[in-house]
């Protein structure tokens, strides 16, 4: 025991000199002051900084407004309605860079059509490379587990089997939207990736919603947004629609070959999942969305971004005047 | 004179079983594809294993390991200290490059050393009577429960952000960010963890750390009940130490850092750990570790380790009072007597809470790996008795529909494995919607976001269309018959920091 006491002795009489008090407490202060200045808000001061007033749509004419294409194949009739649109060549530039963004939102299989269908993004991502694409980023913001929405969605498999760049997007790397015209999606943070791209290419999966009843392009746009999205619940329809001008998609690929028709937007019954095996493609989101929800029987009226895009004339939405092309493959 | 071999074998297993140890861990992550299953690791702890066997009366497959480690540990002594055991490479870490010789040994300290035997039979009677406690002291789990906890947070908490600024200072958007994507989608892992009250679990740590201050392997002498078992397996082991012929030189007694070796050169059989400090310390190098069958002279020279047979007089009486206190706190241990996990929200097909608490070894091999970082440890909100145990705090994270990793990584069974598609029917808790808050309810606000995350096929949550205010609104009610309190509506609900959605635990679907 006498040396035991001896060591905790040794310890206490290790004094402290008024020479290294000094040193100690200075290194301290570095500390905490390179903390606090250099590194920490080079971190999260700067990503606040950046704004951007969005992308421009280069107003691309097309052989036809709508094309819908039914068949047994999804890779097969998205090729198909690509082609008949009048064929990659218009969106996907040589050596360009293309955003496709489908619905990655839920920890669901592809049956449960709660997701897009990973053989529709597979066709967008061969076309576009055959279309001479430098690169073909694939990413959303999802709702459950990302990784798990990934890969059990079949999305990150096959996007990345043919080439694509499958990422989950960094919440530090984002911009902030300003508007020309006052907007309650000021200031709403969006994923850089979503602007710095050549073409931006909105697959969305045609599903019913519980509050807009059917969730279409301008609903699908959401997954580039960062930050809090419960709020954009409120007011929906207007921030869909102000979000779809700041983006201003290059083409829209609505993904109608399972449709969810009831417990959207998730899902989970295959009693609600009905095979309509069809594509719809068009440049227009509003005139797409409304074509769409006359496939599903409702009144465009009924869905808040359809009815506030209209009463803003916010694209096209007469489908009579409208040049739809509908083909059986 | 020292000898210096270039590389120490002892040093590159030590390092070998550490990194093994942190890889497991590491990837305990979704989707879980590791070749070793991570209820094994534990297992390899035979304090782990046998004592929860002993207190829960229950056999696992970590058993069989346990047991071979137990033979190996007969055959060669405490092999497992020196070679194998993490926290006791992290101790060796701390102590590196420390030549002066220690103030305490076996010779002058007994009762220092004795003390994990008292602590190891206290244990063992304390499991004999049904209760648990290894927890606390098994070295293996509380070096798994700093490694998950803290130093896998920190460490890709740190290597992110530094990434991250560089990435920015640099203006590394092209090659640098996809490098920096490919090392998160791998090894970093998307979402960087948080877990709250960990410091406690790092203090902890530290102050084990802390005592090799004071002397070399200070917790492996006198604390470590792991250490006590094998030191009296270790007692009558084949592997022998000789020193022939010794110089006296004594320069073994103080390079040993056990504290093992006497002055005349014989040694504590229990108290080695095979670590061969005596024998790079050994003048003449004379010294060896043998099977005394092998050479004809170890027969005779067989080390003189008197040990006092039998149980003395104090022996029985420190056995009586604590086998009286354990039978004590048993009484007191009634069903229903813990009624503190009100408000503690458990994870899926977890015991009920009483068994649970017991089974629970507090590994947070489940912390670790549930995707939505929604476990979290306990500090006291489940009592004195319930410290680091997992709870599922909502406002952090949710339970993932179709995910029951934490029931695949428990080591001991606290958390069954009942299966997927019975897992996603288990009850949790209830979902309450707190209409004084709420938007829909409150500030008569469209807003569906607990109901589109709702995982249940059918929504546990469901609209109503009301007229508020001669205006159509759809407002949230909960289906109590269908709601499992996953708490993915608290998680996403827009009402912050305090959530418009409560969950309340219940302990109905709590597996007996």
């Amino acid at each position: 025991m006498h040396n035991l006491k001896n060591c905790f002795k040794r310890g206490l009489e290790k004094k402290l000199s008024r020479r290294k008090f000094i040193k100690l407490s200075f290194a301290a202060l570095a500390a905490i002051f390179a903390r606090d200045s250099i590194f920490f808000k080079a971190i999260f001061a700067a990503s606040n900084k950046e704004e951007s007033f969005g992308r421009k749509n280069r107003g691309i004419k097309c052989a036809h407004d709508i094309v819908c294409v039914q068949g047994q194949n999804p890779y097969e009739i998205t090729a198909k309605a690509i082609e008949l649109i009048g064929g990659m060549q218009k969106f996907v530039a040589k050596n360009s860079v293309v955003l496709i963004k489908p619905n990655i939102a839920w920890d669901r299989a592809p049956e449960y059509a709660a997701t897009t269908n990973p053989d529709v993004v597979a066709a967008l991502i061969d076309l576009c490379f055959a279309a001479g694409a430098r690169r073909v980023n694939v990413f959303d913001n999802t709702c459950n587990e990302s990784k798990r929405c990934y890969f059990n969605s079949g999305i990150a498999q096959s996007a990345r089997q043919h080439g694509a760049n499958v990422f989950s997007p960094d919440h530090w790397n984002v911009v902030r939207a300003k508007f020309k015209y006052e907007s309650p999606m000021e200031n709403q943070p969006i994923f850089k990736e979503a602007l710095e791209c050549d073409t931006f290419i909105n697959v969305p999966i045609l599903k019913h919603h519980g509050l807009t009843e059917l969730t279409l392009s301008m609903k699908n746009l959401m997954g580039v947004c960062s930050g809090k999205r419960g709020m954009i619940h409120f007011d929906i329809g207007r921030k869909l629609v102000d979000l779809a001008d700041f983006i201003q998609p290059d083409l829209n690929v609505i993904d109608a070959y399972r449709v969810l028709l009831r417990h959207g937007p998730q899902g989970g019954n295959l009693e609600d999942v009905e095979y309509k095996n069809k594509v719809i493609v068009g440049t227009d989101p509003t005139l797409l969305d409304s074509y769409a929800c006359r496939l599903m029987g409702k009144d465009p009226f009924a869905v808040p971004y359809i009815k506030s895009a209209i009463e803003r004339k916010f694209g096209k939405f007469d489908l009579e005047q409208a040049d739809i092309l509908s083909v059986s493959a | 004179m020292r000898k210096k071999r270039p590389v120490s074998f002892r040093g590159l297993s030590q390092a070998f079983f550490l990194l093994l140890f942190t890889y497991l861990l590491w990837t305990a992550t979704y989707p879980l594809n590791v070749a070793v299953p991570l209820k094994a690791v534990f297992g390899a702890d035979p304090l782990v294993t046998f004592f929860t066997a002993i207190s829960e009366r229950i056999l696992t497959e970590g058993l069989v390991l346990g047991a071979f480690i137990l033979v190996m540990t007969f055959v060669f002594g405490r092999f497992f200290c020196g070679w194998v055991c993490p926290l006791g490479a992290v101790l060796d870490i701390m102590s590196l490059g420390r030549k002066r010789k220690d103030a305490i040994c076996a010779a002058n300290h007994k009762n220092l050393y004795r003390a994990k035997f008292y602590l190891l039979t206290g244990l063992f009677i304390l499991a004999v009577c049904g209760i648990q406690l290894v927890w606390f002291f098994a070295p293996t789990v509380i070096m798994g429960r700093f490694i998950s906890l803290n130093f896998i947070p920190a460490f890709t908490a740190a290597i992110d952000s530094a990434l991250i600024f560089l990435i920015k200072k640099f203006q590394l958007y092209g090659a640098g960010l996809d490098f920096y994507r490919l090392l998160k989608s791998s090894i970093l892992g998307i979402k960087t963890y948080y877990f709250s009250h960990a410091v406690i679990i790092a203090l902890f740590f530290t102050g084990i750390l802390a005592g090799t201050f004071f002397t070399r392997r200070l917790w492996c002498r006198a604390v470590c009940p792991l250490g006590a078992l094998f030191a009296l397996i270790s007692k009558k082991a084949f592997f022998t130490r000789f020193v022939s012929p010794c110089a006296r030189c004594n320069a073994c007694v103080a390079a040993c850092r056990m504290g093992a070796i006497k002055e005349d050169a014989s040694y504590f059989k229990a108290e080695c750990i095979l670590c061969r400090d005596c024998i790079r310390a050994c003048a003449g190098n004379n010294t060896r570790f043998a099977f005394p069958a092998n050479t004809r002279k170890a027969e005779q020279k067989r080390p003189a380790f008197k040990s006092k047979r039998g149980v003395s007089r104090r022996d029985f009486l420190f056995l009586f009072c604590a086998g009286i206190t354990a039978a004590a706190i048993k009484a007191g241990h009634k069903p229903g007597a813990i009624i503190k996990n009100a408000f503690v929200l458990r994870p899926p097909a977890a015991l009920q809470e009483e068994k649970f608490l017991n089974r629970c070894v507090r590994c947070g091999n489940c912390m670790k790996v549930c995707p939505t970082n929604a476990l979290q440890p306990v500090s006291f909100e489940a009592g004195f008795a319930g410290i680091w145990t997992p709870q599922l705090l909502p406002q952090i994270g949710y339970c993932e529909y179709n995910c029951n990793l934490c029931a695949k990584v428990c080591p001991t069974g606290a958390i069954t494995d009942v299966g997927l598609e019975r897992k996603k029917k288990l009850k949790l808790g209830l979902a309450k919607i707190d209409r004084r808050i709420c938007l829909p309810w409150h500030k008569k606000k469209e807003c569906l976001v607990c109901e589109e995350h709702c995982p249940i096929p059918d929504k546990a949550i469901r609209f109503k269309k009301e007229l508020v205010e001669g205006k159509e609104l759809l407002r949230p009610y909960v289906d109590i018959n269908l709601c499992t309190g996953c708490g993915i509506c608290v998680t996403r609900c827009p009402v912050q920091p305090r959530r418009a959605v409560k969950i309340f635990p219940t302990s109905l679907d709590r597996i007996i």
